[in-house]
């Protein structure tokens, strides 16, 4: 059954949403968000291979037997991810010396390979592109709030380095929250990275669980039962 | 069984011929990327008056005691005679990781001054180290190995001449060792740094 395209942007942005409900992909959403830029600029980079392996996936599908199914995904997600870590080394190459061995491990950002597999590889070419993009945008925006955050708290600024990945006219972007000297450092080290992600979980938690009872609080609730 | 193995082959062709293709494109704009990104560097060190040979192609690698394998030595020449010698060294002595220093030194054995390459120091602490963050690397500039004398090359903190950066003290002494190395690396090879023929691949 093919879900519509409103059901696939939903499942993209919240309700499967591939950082916060999968928890897929931590390793690059952690070690590259301690600035928003960051974020984005592997945002958009992941969102670029999952629409394109989504929709070589989908229109390769009737080809394929089973067995060999997951070697050609390896390969077409591979080979994407090739051409965009080049396509950034020759166009936007001071980001990607910040991004690093991030772009190549696009590779193993499972999030790609569940896509292909649990969606492209059963669904038509139009619904598999919208699932890559409801899918990238969802896992890009996780990116751009948990940089973000980590960037002001750390280091009162946000879209610090813009310029190098949108060029020179967004150094304008950079806004200073807080002065320099109230950065926390903790918010950039690994450990931020982990507790802002347990925070945004937190939220989104909160949220879908409030948004699923609507109701009032009973007094039951409201009250510390006893134990 | 022979289409399937039909089907793999024709998908790693097209993968195949994908990546040649975007290789091709991308090339030479990546080799020009990186020939900027040097220059850059270069030109944050020397003037571009002070030199007129092709810099970055007037190099020969080298080993140095205390520093990684090989260091690549740069030499500027202004109408043929030395005016700058660029070292690319790299030292295992900070806090995560090696770190890539480019140390410009004049023929008299002077540091006309250091820069960051690459690191992995902390954020925040360490990496102070590089010019867009603080001015620490600028006190190198002037500095030789007399000046200050051999055992003040060393971090405030441990009773040396240099500024230490607050809560990096193991990083700040990687430099400041990785620049006296290479100073002294220059002492002792004075008379053939700038003789020997240049080596490109």
């Amino acid at each position: 059954m093919t879900p519509s395209t409103r059901t696939i942007w939903r499942q993209g942005l919240w309700a499967n949403n591939a950082g916060l409900v999968q928890l897929l992909g931590l390793c690059p959403l952690l070690a590259v968000t301690a600035t928003a830029v960051n974020g984005l600029g592997l945002g958009l980079a992941t969102l670029f291979v999952l629409v394109a392996s989504n929709l070589a996936v989908s229109s390769t599908r009737r080809m394929l037997k089973p067995e060999i199914r997951i070697p050609v995904f390896v390969l077409i997600i591979a080979t994407l991810v090739t051409v965009v870590d080049l396509v950034m080394q020759a166009w936007f190459s001071s980001l990607s010396q910040t991004l690093g061995i991030f772009i190549p491990l696009i590779v193993t950002n499972c999030t790609i390979l569940a896509r292909a597999e649990a969606f492209a590889s059963r669904q038509p070419a139009f619904e598999s592109l919208v699932d890559g993009l409801a899918q990238g945008a969802g896992f890009a925006l996780v990116l751009i709030a948990l940089g973000a955050g980590r960037e002001i708290i750390g280091h009162g600024t946000l879209m610090s380095d813009a310029h190098l990945l949108l060029g020179e006219w967004a150094r304008v972007l950079e806004i200073r929250i807080l002065p320099e000297s109230m950065g926390l450092l903790l918010a950039i080290l690994p450990p931020g990275a982990f507790i802002g992600l347990g925070l945004l979980v937190a939220i989104r938690n909160r949220l879908e669980r409030d948004h699923r009872q609507p109701a009032p609080l009973t007094v039951d609730e409201a009250e510390p039962r006893p134990a | 069984m022979l289409k399937t193995l039909l089907t793999v082959g024709l998908i790693g062709l097209l993968a195949a011929l994908l990546l040649a293709g975007v290789n091709e494109l991308t090339r030479d704009r990546i080799e020009l990327e990186q020939k900027r990104r040097a220059l850059q560097t270069l030109s944050q060190l020397l003037d571009r008056d002070s030199y007129d040979n092709e810099l970055v192609r007037d190099r020969f690698k080298t080993r140095i005691d205390g520093l990684e394998d090989p260091a690549t030595i740069y030499r500027a020449r202004l109408d043929g005679e030395p005016s700058a010698l660029l070292a690319d060294v790299t030292t295992d002595k900070g806090y995560s990781g090696d770190i890539r220093l480019l140390v410009a030194i004049d023929p008299s054995g002077k540091v006309i001054g250091v820069r960051v390459l690459n690191h992995r120091e902390t954020p925040g602490l360490g990496d102070r180290i590089e010019r867009r963050r603080s001015d620490w690397i600028d006190q190198f500039r002037g500095a030789s190995l007399g000046q200050p004398s051999p055992e003040q090359w060393k971090a405030d903190q441990r009773d040396g001449a240099f500024d230490t950066l607050a809560s990096a003290t193991i990083t700040s002494s990687a430099v400041i060792q990785a620049v006296r190395d290479t100073l002294e690396w220059y002492e002792s090879n004075r008379d053939s740094a700038f003789q020997r023929p240049a080596e490109n691949p």
